[in-house]
């Protein structure tokens, strides 16, 4: 995912050659990337508000609503003297900020592979096409990589648990404010310009709140140090899906002939369509390996006929 | 997800498995809302010996025999009567009713609405098959317009009574209702009305499958639970219990719920007042 392609390479050469330019006369790119719902577009905005208030050219464009909450959201910010185009091209980003973590990963192409600025949330949104095998924990097809790899193939890269920081302070929306100010430190504004224009944005009720997120996302930035990081992150990201074989966990199916009335209802009801009726109209197993424990025949057997066995979980 | 934390519920602890298979027809629907019932008391953590089940007659008065605690299987639409002088005798038990529709409605009607007005802490579970199944699928204050029964061979032209409504109207101060196709919801739902310090009605929308649904050709039982939904609206769809008599246009969860005072609570505070009123004279 890190791999550049050639054409990248030669857009990162002529990025170089713009190195000595002072930071108005080059284009800075931002990329900030997340799922719906999480505060993409506000971050942007808040941005964008900021850059134009300096007196820079911003042009902002991002995707959105087709999104929905839970879907895939980004927003490119581009701001310089003169910025021709809205897009930033791929290997281009200075400063990718990712608010959930697959997501950043799958947009780390667009950052620029020598000087470009990685910030991340280790937040973890599964969608649900990752994980379409319902049964306990079948492996889902959610990124495998794990924070440590990434960082230490990144360079110019942090990766944080926004979303815990911010509940420690008791607002847990406010995690992409982290963020925000994560992102602060690698651009040249003021922190009372960028406080004003946070206040103008985030609705009257959270001010203080945000402000203080902003603050905290700052904090974590200076205090930051990649090999306690590191040290720290291996029991994060240890997903259960990946203990557990499937094997293991198969959940039993006990029938109970003898009360079974053939109402057709765990057969016609069951997702996967594992129940049939035998050859004395008696509900039967038929693909025990389809099985995902979910209870639907359980719960929906007027005869209390069937009772299904999980393993337990700890 | 399924529920991880709580001690594995076997409905088998809550039967009486020596009466098993039950006498109910295949496919109904009061099995699943037995069901709801007993997962219910078991994630609330009530203990048999604590637990008073007290049904009337018909189908839905028959569950009640299945459960493994106090039952009482009473006269023709009195349980609600039964149940009162029960938990009057013995507030520390916890009292519910299974009933049926024309139980309830029908010869039990100013039973229930006395026990709405009373407000006394007891449970009352309605569940609603349209019918009397058991005497062979007469016609029921419930039916809806247009059903063949026995005695309305040309089809039910009766308004529909809206049992909710009446409870409401009545002064229940817990008032709900649930499908049998959301067995989870409707545990929850009787979760709600067995905690709930008052008098609960809850409606539960069964279905009779053999006699009724064989009658009105409503298909096999596995498509009379998925045409629940047909009818189905959620409670965010509006709360108002506005007519007495409306088509089957379901609006499920808990319709009402106010905090008035409870029988014995106010039963025991007249007593104080008046003994003080003595004492002061």
């Amino acid at each position: 995912m890190v791999a550049m392609s050639e054409s990248n390479m030669i857009n990162a050469q002529t990025d170089e050659s713009l190195k000595e330019a002072p930071l108005q006369e080059i284009t800075t790119n931002v990329l900030i990337v997340g799922v719906g719902g999480q505060g993409v577009i506000m971050l942007s905005k808040v941005l964008a508000a900021l850059c134009q208030e300096q007196g820079f050219d911003v042009k902002q464009s991002e995707v959105h609503g087709m999104a929905k909450r839970g879907g895939s959201v980004f927003s490119h910010v581009r701001f310089g003297k003169k910025v021709f185009s809205p897009t930033i091209p791929q290997g281009n980003a200075d400063i990718l900020v990712a608010l959930e973590w697959a997501e950043g990963l799958r947009w780390l192409s667009y950052l620029n592979p020598e000087k470009g600025v990685f910030i991340a949330d280790t937040q973890r949104i599964v969608p649900p096409f990752a994980c379409r095998d319902r049964r306990r924990y079948a492996t889902s097809g959610y990124v495998q990589e794990s924070v440590e790899e990434v960082i230490n193939q990144v360079p110019n890269s942090s990766a944080m648990d926004a979303v815990a920081m911010a509940k420690e302070l008791g607002v847990p929306k406010a995690a992409n404010t982290i963020l925000l100010g994560a992102l602060s430190t690698t651009l040249d504004f003021e922190v009372d310009n960028w406080k004003s224009i946070i206040a103008r944005f985030v609705p009257p009720k959270t001010v203080e709140a945000n402000l203080m997120a902003f603050d905290t996302g700052r904090e974590w930035i200076d205090n930051f140090d990649k090999q306690t990081q590191l040290e720290n992150s291996v029991t994060a990201v240890t997903s259960p899906l990946e203990i557990w074989p499937v094997e293991q966990n198969q959940a039993v199916v006990e029938i109970n002939a003898a009360w079974c009335k053939s109402c057709d209802i765990c057969v016609k009801f069951c997702p996967e369509r594992c129940l049939a009726l035998d050859s004395q109209q008696i509900a039967t197993l038929i693909k025990p390996e389809a099985c995902t424990g979910c209870r639907v025949c359980e719960r929906l057997c007027p005869d209390f006929a069937i009772n299904i066995h999980t393993p337990a979980v700890n | 997800m399924i529920e991880e934390n709580i001690q594995r519920f076997d409905i088998r602890d809550y039967l009486r498995t020596h009466l098993f298979p039950h006498f109910m027809c295949p496919g109904c629907g009061h099995g699943i809302a037995l069901r709801a019932l007993l997962w219910a008391i078991h994630e609330l953590g009530i203990s048999k010996d604590k637990l008073a089940i007290i049904s009337g007659i018909g189908c839905s008065g028959r569950t009640g025999a299945y459960i493994d605690a106090h039952t009482i299987h009473t006269t023709h639409g009195r349980p609600l009567a039964y149940a009162t002088g029960l938990k009057l005798a013995r507030p520390d038990l916890e009292v519910i009713v299974i009933t049926g529709d024309g139980d309830c409605l029908a010869i039990g009607g100013n039973h229930l609405i006395h026990a709405c007005r009373r407000n006394l802490n007891l449970t009352c579970l309605m569940l609603n098959n349209e019918t009397y199944g058991m005497t062979g699928g007469q016609v029921s204050p419930t039916t809806s317009n247009d059903r063949f029964t026995t005695t309305t061979p040309l089809g039910n032209y009766e308004p529909v009574f809206d049992a909710c409504a009446l409870a409401i109207g009545a002064g229940a101060s817990l008032v709900g209702r649930e499908i049998t196709m959301h067995v989870t919801a409707l545990k929850d739902l009787m979760k709600e009305g067995i905690s709930h310090q008052g008098f609960s009605f809850l409606e539960i929308l069964s279905d009779c499958t053999e006699i009724y649904g064989r009658k009105n050709e409503l298909g096999e039982s596995a498509e009379m639970v998925l045409s629940q939904k047909a009818n189905y609206r959620s409670d965010s769809y509006g709360n108002q219990v506005d007519e007495p008599f409306k088509p089957r246009d379901i609006t499920t969860g808990i319709l009402a719920k106010n905090d008035r005072v409870e029988y014995l609570d106010a039963c025991h505070q007249h007593k104080m007042s008046k003994l003080q009123k003595a004492m002061n004279t």
